[in-house]
């Protein structure tokens, strides 16, 4: 149990991967592909339990992060295999491995070509994802960070729809334009910090804080200018993940085209790699160009909140209506996060778990029907409630979760990043007016909109007679579709209403990022809202 | 602090009754018994919620409505980040305690009303599924103990509505007004949310009430403005200046959408696409006038915010007169109600906006009990028509129908405003209050309180005739059931789309209703009366219609009878309208816990003996008395120019604007709807996304293509050169930074 206590980490990351040898070794010798499935499936399934061990409590270290393991990887540019967890990764590395076994069933007949592959490259994803999460050493994450996009390029470029190759191609320059610039701004932190600190440069983040937290480094004084092009490289990368307007146009393409469990993970789990990097990262590492820069990533976030809405009402596709509002979403997890406040990041935090299982949800819904028509066009659609009742009911409540309708999960986290907007004093520190609450106002009207491209579809595709005779004879949900949606039905509810388990998890890592935001540079920036 | 745990009794039952429904109801449903099982969980469930409502409200700790502090029964903490905190916890004050009473009641009333109503119905145990979830969602709007809580049963009734207008899935009509009741809620609720924002920013608070949690002091909202804060000048700035004019608009917006009122009303005429009994339950009787509530739960705030109170006032008057002249032109008897509840509400408003909040809530009562029976009895017509809306292919039905005929005339004779029905109080003492403002109005003078005040008094005569036309056009005249229509049928008109579901059997699996020819009733068809399960309900709202009133005469009224103070319901709500600065000489304005601290008792009721003499002064009674002459006057006139206009000719035609509704709903299209859709397809999504930003990324790979030396190789795709381009790119800044850090470090 010490064992696994202390490498639990580790152990939730390598495991998929010998389970991708598992894979391999199993279609070598066995030369069957038809149990892959239940092997993937139990692996994932199994790694999720693992993962449940890290909720229990265990006194966290001094740098804030529990369960750390630090073993030197490459002494000679000093970068070590250091991971743990705190309260911002934790959720997401508990959604990660709960999202993978959904996937893995989702896909339960839909590969027919190269299923060993397939498998193989969701195993290797979910490694790269809770690696992501996990790493505390920036060269060991940026590694991760670029591992994700191996196997999701190859889930889109080969398991794609039709238009698969220019969507995977555009996936992967977009993402690996920002990762590059990214990885130019870790070298050159190396050098500075190896110019500052005794200890020579180094890639470890929490060495790097404390050096920062002794005074030595600062990205405030003569320093400033490299920081803020540090801080730019990446912000890039980091806002192209989320994406953030305007950088968003690879995200309709890649998810229409990738295959339904491609599309749950992307926008469950990869998504949040972006925001979770500017939270961890950029606002830790650059707290003075994280506020100047905050104006302009709420404008671009407000931006994406309606302009992601009214592009996604006018969709003639449901895959790439739910990924317009993904943009969407995502501008409220941008705008909670740069409102420095502790309401706003909380309920940024909140609102990407909430993201993962309402879109991954909707996701997997789509799934469904484009597996009994192979369409997806809303206006071949048209009174499926009458059809498939269930299915209707089942969508209609994920869609009010996604809209934001109070006791789902989602109102929590964007009333939180709402409130924590019109709190927020980051728009304030040179004029009088009350632009934090214009900015509020401006992202509100994003959930009417919400409002608007859902029941929209649901109206054209769901109510009225059957009008197209290819939808009389569709079958409703089976057991199987039933069951793996539940549990995301259940966590719509469950965190709906009693959101408090995962918020006070994630508060005082939260708070210690506000804290820091805010309060470096010797506290010349006025802040309003200091928590207890 | 008093608690009592059985509050939450009254929102659950509904609760657990709507998941019995859906998840047993579901499967009985082909079984014999299959209806009066989903008939008995829905009914008893709000049975059940009725009797704990009226043993709070009267009995338990005092009874709700005569103890000084509100009931309270803390559930579990729902958010809590920082030093926001919103419970999920109830309260019963005197407030949220007639409004439950009246709700639960109703709400009974009318699910034994829809168990005969909706009888033979193939989705029987789906339709109460989602009426039980409504009452839940209307009770914990009204016993919230704070404003996000509250938000939640704001939403959840919009969630209701939508599904419940949209019940019948089949038509078109019935999804696309379901849509547009939501998403205009929705607009509302965007207002709320920000005045939830506001409210927090200013009180660091959102309780409704002062309360022990966890050993935590919360305090309440109104107890903050009331003694911290301080008024807000009458002027337009105030709108804007981020105080508590702010939050009374915000809050107003909210009303708007959920109330229907000017200019977000187009929603609830078109939501008569519902079954009928959930018109009467969540379009007149319940949820639309949860509005109202939330002005008058905030009144603390609004006797800060002048400005906000003056724009609730002109706002609820244009919305009575608008919706008045457009209900005077409807044929379609759902519709005249529709309208006149719009219109009905907005004089709810105006009393609330000229400060009459305990006149508002009187009103709100007396009209659920007229409207509620006004359509569940155009639902007992429509039933025994066999589904037919048309006024214009009734008349003289109170042959066939006596019951149906004898009490809704008891409900047109309130709304009219007759002496001595229930509307007749309340809507006499809003318009009293109306031509006072000045007396009541925190910033006297109030601007405007003529105009207003005639503008009611022409609604009020225009009431009389509309609902006189509807009466006529009904139950007297001659049968026109087989008359073919003067004009085109109004096929496609949202309130007919349930006459359509019943014509094309959509909805019904009774035979003998579904294959019925829809415009050709058979030659030997007669109207019948509805079974007990609906007349009774319409017996008992018969009943509440002529008498309720009864409980808020006006002093001035009831002193003609015996000198004692016999207005039980202004006396109970008395304290729960915090006193405003100057009228009585107090310097801080009495909150509720100061109006509260009087004895409950007659004598003392009022919060000062000041204002009570001033109230009941000789003058102030004769000057009541006299109006109170003048719209009896009125009220009969009304109804005189009904009869004179649409007893010899009932299908007088009616001027083309009024019937169009004033062209509204194309102007909302025409100029808000089909420009937002046009710029997002056109500008945003084709213009912006794949020609701009797709453009500039293809563009660049062009470009190298056409630059470079290896344009052969580079042709087979632009993507690809684009590729190509950004990591030579990137590797440059990527070599600089290395070349830089070098440097660095020496």
């Amino acid at each position: 149990m010490d064992f696994i206590n202390e490498n639990l980490l580790t152990i939730l990351i390598l495991l998929p991967v010998f389970g991708a040898l598992g894979v391999l070794a199993y279609q070598m010798f066995a030369g069957r592909e038809d149990n892959l499935k239940w092997i993937t499936f139990g692996i994932t399934l199994v790694n999720f339990l693992i993962s449940l061990l890290l909720i229990g409590e265990k006194a966290a270290s001094s740098s804030g992060f529990q369960f750390e393991k630090s073993v030197p990887w490459i002494t000679a540019i000093n970068s070590n295999y250091h991971v743990g967890v705190d309260g911002l990764s934790l959720w997401l590395v508990i959604l990660t491995t709960f999202i993978m076994p959904i996937s893995v069933i989702s896909t339960w007949h839909a590969v027919e070509k190269k299923p060993t592959a397939f498998y193989i490259f969701l195993l290797l994803l979910e490694s790269a994802m809770i690696g992501v999460f996990v790493s505390l050493d920036l060269l060991v994450f940026y590694l991760f960070f670029e591992a994700s996009l191996v196997p999701m390029f190859f889930l889109i470029g080969i398991w794609g729809g039709e238009n698969r190759i220019y969507a995977a191609v555009k996936f992967f320059i977009f993402t690996a334009l920002g990762s590059l610039l990214m990885l130019a701004a870790i070298i050159s932190l190396y050098y500075v910090h190896a110019s500052v600190s005794s200890v020579g440069g180094t890639f470890d983040y929490v060495a790097i804080m404390k050096t920062m937290e002794l005074g030595h480094l600062s990205f405030s004084g003569p320093l400033a200018a490299t920081g803020t092009l540090m801080f730019l490289a990446f912000a890039l990368a980091f806002s192209i993940k989320v994406p953030l307007f305007p950088f968003h146009t690879w995200l309709p393409d890649a998810h229409t085209e990738a295959p339904t469990a491609g599309s749950v993970i992307l926008a469950a789990v990869l998504l949040k790699m972006g925001t979770y990097g500017l939270m961890r990262f950029c606002f830790t590492l650059f707290p003075d160009q994280s506020r100047e820069f905050a104006p302009f990533f709420i404008v671009l976030a407000i931006i994406g909140i309606i302009y992601g809405a009214l592009v996604a009402m006018v969709q003639p596709d449901v895959k790439r209506l739910v990924a317009y509002s993904s943009v969407a979403h995502m501008g409220f997890v941008i705008l909670g996060m740069f409102s420095f406040t502790e309401w706003g990041m909380q309920g940024a935090v909140y609102q990407m778990l909430n993201h993962g299982v309402s879109t991954g949800a909707l996701f997997l819904l789509v799934g469904f029907i484009y597996e009994r028509r192979h369409t997806r066009q809303i206006s071949e659609f048209g009174g499926l409630a009458n059809v498939m009742p269930i299915y209707a009911t089942i969508f209609v409540i994920t869609a009010m979760s996604s809209v934001g309708l109070p006791f789902l999960n989602g109102f929590v986290g964007e009333f939180l990043i709402m409130l924590g907007m019109w709190k927020s004093s980051i728009l304030s520190v040179t004029t009088t007016t009350n632009w934090n609450y214009i900015a509020t106002m401006l992202a509100g009207t994003g959930v009417i909109f919400a409002a608007v491209y859902l029941l929209w579809m649901i109206q054209r595709v769901f109510f009225g007679e059957v009008t197209n005779d290819k939808n009389k004879s569709l079958s409703d949900l089976s057991w199987r579709e039933i069951g793996l949606i539940v549990p995301l039905m259940f966590l719509m509810v469950f965190m709906g209403v009693y959101p408090r388990p995962f918020l006070d998890r994630a508060k005082d890592a939260v708070t210690q990022i506000q804290t820091r935001v805010m309060h470096q540079a010797g506290g010349e920036v006025e802040h309003a809202e200091v928590v207890k | 602090m008093v608690e009592n745990n059985l509050l939450s009794i009254i929102i659950f039952a509904p609760l657990l009754g709507a998941l019995i429904n859906w998840l047993i109801g579901g499967r009985l449903k082909d079984k014999p018994y299959g209806e009066t099982f989903s008939g008995i969980v829905g009914c008893g469930s709000i049975a059940v919620s009725t009797v704990v409502a009226f043993y709070l409200a009267f009995a338990a700790n005092g009874g709700a409505l005569f103890i000084d502090k509100p009931i309270l029964d803390h559930i579990w903490t729902w958010v809590q980040v920082g030093n926001f905190r919103a419970d999920f916890a109830l309260g019963m004050d005197r407030l949220s305690g007639i409004y439950a009473l009246f709700v639960t009641f109703v709400g009974l009333l009318i699910h034994i009303f829809a168990t005969g109503y909706m009888a033979g119905d193939k989705g029987f145990y789906r339709f109460f599924a989602y009426l039980n979830l409504f009452m839940f969602s209307m009770l914990t709007l009204v016993l919230a103990d704070n404003f996000l809580l509250m938000f939640v049963g704001w939403e959840g009734v919009g969630l209701c509505s939508y599904l419940l207008i949209g019940y019948y899935i089949q038509l078109d009509e019935a999804r696309r007004a379901a849509k547009k009741a939501f998403v205009m809620n929705r607009i509302g609720d965007w207002g709320v949310l920000m005045g939830i924002f506001l409210i927090f920013t200013l009180t660091g608070s959102i309780s409704f009430y002062d309360k022990v949690v966890d050993g935590q002091q919360v305090q309440s909202v109104f107890t903050f403005v009331s003694t911290h804060l301080h008024a807000d000048p009458f002027t337009w700035g105030a709108i804007f200046a981020g105080g508590l004019t702010s939050v009374g608009v915000l809050l107003f917006i909210g009303a708007t959408g959920k109330s229907a009122q000017i200019p977000l009303l187009t929603w609830l005429p078109d939501a008569m696409a519902g079954p009928t009994p959930v018109s009467a339950l969540i379009h007149a009787a319940t949820m639309v006038t949860a509005g109202v509530y939330l002005v008058v739960r905030a009144n603390a705030i609004y006797q800060f915010a002048p400005t906000a109170m003056w724009i609730i006032a002109v706002i609820g008057a244009a919305t009575a007169i608008f919706a008045a002249t457009i209900a005077i032109a409807q044929n379609d008897i759902k519709k005249v109600l529709a309208y006149s509840t719009v219109s009905q509400l907005g004089f709810m408003f105006l009393a609330a906006g000229v400060g009459a909040f305990v006149v508002a809530i009187f009103h709100v009562m007396t009209h659920a009990f007229f409207k509620a029976l006004l359509f569940l009895g155009s639902g007992s017509v429509i039933h025994g028509m066999h589904h037919e809306q048309d006024m214009r292919k009734m008349g003289n039905l109170k042959k066939y129908m006596p019951i149906t005929f004898f009490t809704m005339a008891a409900g047109w004779l309130a709304i009219c405003g007759i002496p001595f029905f229930a509307g007749f109080f309340s809507k006499d003492e809003i318009l009293y209050r109306t031509f006072a403002a000045d007396n009541y109005f925190p910033q006297k003078p109030f601007p405007g309180e003529e105009i207003l005040w005639t503008i009611a008094t022409i609604t009020a005569v225009l009431t009389a005739v509309y609902m006189t036309r509807m009466m006529i056009m009904t139950f007297w005249g001659k049968e026109r059931f087989h008359d073919a229509l003067p004009e085109a049928d109004n096929a496609g008109d949202p309130a007919s789309a349930e006459e359509t579901a019943f014509a094309t059997g959509a909805a019904h699996d009774d035979t003998s209703h579904g294959q019925e020819e829809h415009h050709g009733l058979p030659h030997d068809f007669k109207p019948h009366e509805s079974p007990w399960s609906m007349t009774v309900p319409l017996i008992v709202l018969g009943i509440l219609s002529a008498f309720g009133g009864l409980v808020g005469v006006p002093y001035a009224m009831s002193s003609i009878l015996s000198t004692g103070e016999v207005n039980v319901f202004e006396h109970v709500l008395e304290p729960v309208v915090a006193k405003e600065a100057g009228e009585s000489g107090h310097g801080a304005p009495a909150a509720e816990s100061k109006a509260a601290s009087h004895e409950p008792s007659a004598e003392t009721a009022r919060s000062s003996p000041g204002a009570s003499s001033e109230e009941h002064s000789p003058e102030v009674v004769a000057k009541e008395r006299g109006l109170a002459g003048l719209s009896t006057l009125l009220a009969v006139m009304g109804i005189g120019i009904g009869f004179f206009l649409f007893w010899k000719t009932p299908l007088r035609k009616m001027p083309q604007i009024l019937a169009d509704k004033w062209r509204l709903d194309e102007f909302y299209n025409g100029y808000i709807v089909d420009p937002i859709t046009k710029l997002s397809t056109e500008g945003l999504w084709k213009g912006f996304d794949l020609g701009f930003i797709d453009g500039i990324v293809n563009g660049i790979g062009h470009f190298v293509s056409q630059v470079g030396n290896f344009s052969r190789y580079l042709q087979v795709g632009f993507v690809r050169s684009y590729a190509a381009v950004i990591i030579l790119g990137a590797l440059a800044v990527l070599g600089y930074f290395i070349y830089y850090g070098m440097k660095l470090v020496g």
